[in-house]
């Protein structure tokens, strides 16, 4: 029997196929421009700002001024009792905004550190922005730290330092691991993201006179690029880069532990550790699509250095992200549901149908449904402005989440007579504090610092070149390291 | 005759290379010769001896430090006031493995930090032989010749392709 090959489709259908082929030079990697151009493009990008930009800015460190340090100034000089957190919820939205913004900040390190572990190179442009994301979202996640304490001025007993009485803190206890494992991180990510900045700081001093200069002279350190300062730095980025990995999935399990160790119906779970970590990640993915398409947006240049390949590339592990998530929240609901304890039952049961049932189902809608049914999509995951709707509604269903796991659970327990619906109060002022913040120190710190690593996007283009192939150019990668 | 400083300034990797060549070919040794660019090329890209770095070790000296406050904070400072309660144990392994690892990890990338700045000898605001065109990605070679055989080397340099080759001084950064 003949059997005849050829293309399965229609004649138009095969030219629309070749027409539709991926041009290599749509690539940020292999469509260079030389490093001056490049520099200049970035220093305009910082210094370039718009009567909008000093109206948001206004309004931002307004909300800052009231909502931040005068609400919070408020609560500390009338007590706890002006927030929302009663008998049986202790917990409330500060431990939520904790978490969430913890959560936010685990994006940075993932995109930095292990893209940069398995040579990820679309990761290049825009590892600054995702870790400047962790380095702002852990001062928020510790100032709501700070809120729910209450009498802040006693924090230092947290510290190990013998006080007055010789009491050295209990380490047994899930919130002193937290205490460690936050500082730990903040510091971490802290110098992580210093320590590749230094060449960009020295370029931006070759590059400014006045304030600016004597800012960039500082913080570049003389910096020059000699070889002995490329290979110490390097080998510490690298050091960083494996170091910082297990540390920030060691944070956001403890904060899990928080929980899980408590014998309580909805918290006892031995996958709240990994459930919490791939939840991190997908908000703080989802975060990152948010910043980028606003740096891409709002700032000079920046649709050279942030491509459609990267909102691509984004999506694709907003998607396995959210798979992941989906798959950890699943095993944690299904043993819950089918352990048969009377209180965990009533809990779900009062999560299902009510009445905070939208929460949930939202939570489920945004978290899960959303992105399986969007990101599969090239067209949605490279159109800039659907995948920050993406990512906001993913952020607003973790953001449910966390509010599910604090104060709805506290709310139910084994003890009905005290079960009570937690309502917030100052709390609200407070994160809307924190949330204009973070959007503060971001808008500032994208004029001051240069969001895009120049050297590394230089160096990526350096080992990206197009290889002819019979009659194609074919896109390789060689490794300077 | 004292020596001076020139600085060959390359606009690829190729010539640079080439020129280091040359320079040891003309008896220039790799203690005298000193390259600055705006991007980590290795040195086997430019034919340099291996850069010494104490980093790593430094790290984990840094780590084995950490590893040591982890052990005294969590199985002994319970040990200097004992609070017994209900029975527990007062020094118990498992709880003490998360907090010896976060204090180890918190001294290694503490320690790794400090490390680039002893190394590099950061923060260094002394003037220093420089040109901002570094940063636009030209390559700098720095190399010590005897004054009197300054214009040799230029010529040989400029031959290879250098943009320029000139004496240079430490400049404020």
């Amino acid at each position: 029997m003949a059997v005849t090959s050829g293309y399965l489709g229609s004649e138009k259908a095969h030219t629309e196929h070749h027409e539709e082929e991926h041009d290599p030079r749509e690539s940020l990697m292999y469509d260079p421009l030389p490093r001056g151009v490049m520099n200049d493009m970035v220093m305009e990008s910082m210094h370039t700002t718009s009567w909008k930009f000093w109206v948001v800015l206004g309004v931002l460190a307004f909300l800052v001024a009231t909502c931040f340090f005068y609400a919070w100034g408020y609560m500390i000089a009338e007590g706890l009792g002006v927030a929302g957190v009663n008998r049986p919820a202790y917990w409330g939205v500060f431990l939520v905004n904790t978490v969430f913004w913890i959560g936010i900040s685990h994006a940075g390190t993932f995109i930095s550190a292990i893209l940069r572990v398995f040579k990820a190179e679309f990761r290049r442009p825009f590892t600054r922005a995702a870790e400047l994301m962790t380095t702002f979202g852990l001062i928020q996640a510790g100032a709501s730290i700070f809120m729910h304490l209450g009498r802040v001025w006693l924090a230092y007993w947290m510290f190990p330092i013998p006080n007055a009485r010789q009491l050295w803190p209990n380490f047994h206890s899930p919130l002193m691991w937290d205490l460690l494992a936050i500082t730990t991180y903040v510091l971490g990510s802290t110098m992580y993201l210093f320590l590749p900045l230094i060449p960009d700081l020295a370029m931006a001093r070759d590059r400014s006179t006045g304030w600016r200069k004597t800012f960039y002279r500082i913080l570049a350190l003389g910096f020059r690029g000699t070889e002995g300062e490329w290979r110490h730095l390097t080998t510490a980025m690298n050091i960083f880069a494996f170091a910082i990995i297990p540390v920030m999935f060691s944070v956001h399990t403890i904060v899990s532990w928080d929980f899980a160790m408590a014998m309580r119906p909805g918290w006892s779970s031995t996958v709240f550790g990994p459930y919490f970590v791939l939840g991190a990640l997908h908000s703080g993915m989802g975060a990152v699509a948010i910043v980028l398409v606003i740096m891409r947006a709002t700032m000079k240049h920046m649709d050279y250095f942030i491509r459609k390949e990267h909102f691509d590339a984004l999506g694709k592990l907003m998607m396995i992200v959210s798979f992941a998530y989906a798959y950890f929240f699943f095993n944690d609901y299904i043993v819950q549901w089918y352990g048969g304890d009377k209180w965990t039952d009533t809990l779900l049961h009062w999560l299902e149908e009510g009445p905070m049932a939208w929460m949930f189902y939202q939570m489920v809608a945004f978290n899960i449904v959303i992105p399986f049914l969007t990101l599969w999509n090239k067209r949605i995951r490279t159109t800039p402005w659907l995948l920050a709707l993406i990512g906001g509604l993913i952020n607003v269903g973790m953001y449910w989440e966390r509010y599910i796991i604090v104060p709805v659970t506290l709310s139910i327990n084994r003890m009905p007579f005290t079960w009570r619906l937690y309502q917030p109060n100052i709390e609200i002022f407070l994160t809307i504090g924190t949330f204009s913040m973070f959007l503060l120190f971001y808008m500032i710190a994208s004029r001051l610092i240069p969001l895009i690593p120049v050297w590394e996007v230089q160096e990526g283009q350096m080992v990206h070149s197009l290889r002819k192939v019979g009659k194609a150019q074919v896109p390789t990668v060689s490794e300077f390291e | 005759m004292s020596d001076t400083t020139l600085l060959a300034l390359f606009e690829d990797i190729d010539p640079a290379a080439e020129a280091i060549d040359k320079l040891h070919e003309m008896g220039i040794g790799d203690a005298r010769i000193n390259v600055i660019s705006g991007i980590p090329f290795t040195h086997k890209m430019l034919g340099r001896p291996h850069p010494w770095t104490n980093v790593s070790r430094i790290a984990l000296g840094g780590a084995a430090a950490g590893f040591v406050v982890g052990i005294f904070l969590n199985f002994g400072t319970p040990l200097l006031y004992n609070v017994s309660v209900g029975g527990q144990y007062i020094t118990p392994i498992p709880p003490g493995l998360i907090i010896v690892f976060e204090m180890t990890m918190l001294f290694a990338l503490l320690s790794t930090f400090l490390g680039v700045f002893l190394d590099s000898f950061f923060p260094n605001y002394r003037p220093m032989e420089y040109v901002p065109e570094i940063s636009d990605g030209k390559i700098g070679v720095f190399f010590k010749v005897p004054q009197d055989e300054q214009q040799k080397f230029s010529d040989a340099l400029n031959q290879l392709g250098a943009e320029s080759v000139q004496p240079t001084e430490a400049r404020q950064l």
